[in-house]
């Protein structure tokens, strides 16, 4: 029996620090970000420049990812400035046939249509959990999974 | 390929009846790890989260409060570990959508097994038995106000706190031995 275990059965047991009924809407509004049908896009490892950290960390800078699915690549690429979270990006191969590029978060939703060779951006997103899904005409929305940035 | 077999005909009525069936057992795991609230939050948001990417993927829908509280004590986990100044990824590492594999034990934390628990704890000696009451009952305590309340060095809280868990976790081993 692992100690967290233990410890939140005694927390139950006792009443002691419940669930905040704020975390508790937030989990019930979590359902009506499902994207049925949606293919959920994989992370991929991205090529490490010579000379740049192998984690991909930079001290603050940006971070880039890669998600694949379905024939399409997604960078995404994140910084957090002024306390609010900005993410830029790629959809790849060129030319892309994506529709519009929608950047999700818990609370919130930005679209864009994505410039010629893919490229998009969103600013001023609250930090925490966000997703990108690309919509494309005549095939189900691909997605990648929830990314966790905090400052 | 969609089959009847997994989450992916979950309706709203059904999220909502896991969310009152796990959220707190969910919420107290985030805890158990000795995050703040917000990140606990962070941690529980996750695990939700992480079934809205997974549901056509999770393979056996019986065991999806398992799934759930393994996924946040995952999420807690690597939270815990970036509070702490380690580098830990911003996602956690599954083998693909669906890919956390439910911890059975994760099945029997709830208020009943609490109580079970308390049982136990209340058989242990002093200074464990105030120990972890303190512990349990102030999720947010600093080792200091604990030194301060038990009148002990704070430099042995740690120590005595994992020694003392130690004990109420075989206590209840043995309680559950055939």
């Amino acid at each position: 029996m692992r100690e967290e275990y233990l410890l939140a059965a005694l927390r139950m047991g006792a009443g002691a620090d419940p669930v905040p009924d704020a975390v508790s809407a937030a989990s019930r509004a979590a359902f009506a970000l499902r994207l049925p049908g949606g293919v959920a896009a994989a992370p991929v490892d991205v090529p490490v420049p010579p000379g740049a950290r192998s984690d991909g960390l930079e001290d603050g800078g940006p971070r880039l990812r890669r998600f694949t699915a379905s024939g399409l690549t997604i960078d995404v690429e994140t910084s957090v400035s002024d306390g609010l979270l900005e993410v830029a990006g790629q959809i790849g191969p060129a030319p892309v046939a994506v529709a519009s590029v929608e950047v999700r978060t818990p609370h919130m939703s930005n679209s864009r249509v994505p410039s010629r060779d893919g490229r998009f951006a969103v600013a001023g997103l609250p930090p925490g959990w966000f997703s990108v899904v690309c919509h494309r005409s005549g095939e189900p929305p691909v997605f990648t999974r929830w990314i966790h940035v905090r400052p | 390929m969609h089959s009847d077999n997994t989450l992916a005909r979950l309706d709203r009525a059904a999220w909502e009846d896991l969310v009152a069936r796990f959220d707190g057992r969910m919420w107290a795991v985030a805890r158990a790890f000795g995050l703040s609230a917000a990140d606990a939050a962070d941690a529980v948001q996750g695990a939700w989260l992480r079934l809205v990417e997974s549901a056509d993927a999770i393979r056996d829908p019986d065991r999806v409060g398992a799934w759930l509280v393994t996924t946040t004590r995952n999420e807690a986990a690597r939270l815990s570990r970036r509070s702490r100044g380690e580098v830990v990824a911003d996602i956690e590492d599954l083998d693909g959508p669906g890919g956390a594999t439910p911890d059975p034990a994760a099945e029997v934390v709830d208020a009943d097994f609490g109580r079970h628990v308390w049982r136990r704890l209340n058989a242990l000696g002093e200074p464990c038995r105030s120990l972890l009451r303190l512990y349990v009952l102030n999720p947010d305590a600093r080792y200091s106000q604990i030194a301060i309340r038990l009148d002990l060095p704070i430099g042995s809280i740690g120590p005595t706190r994992a020694r003392c868990m130690s004990r109420l976790r075989a206590l209840v081993a043995d309680g559950e031995a055939p």
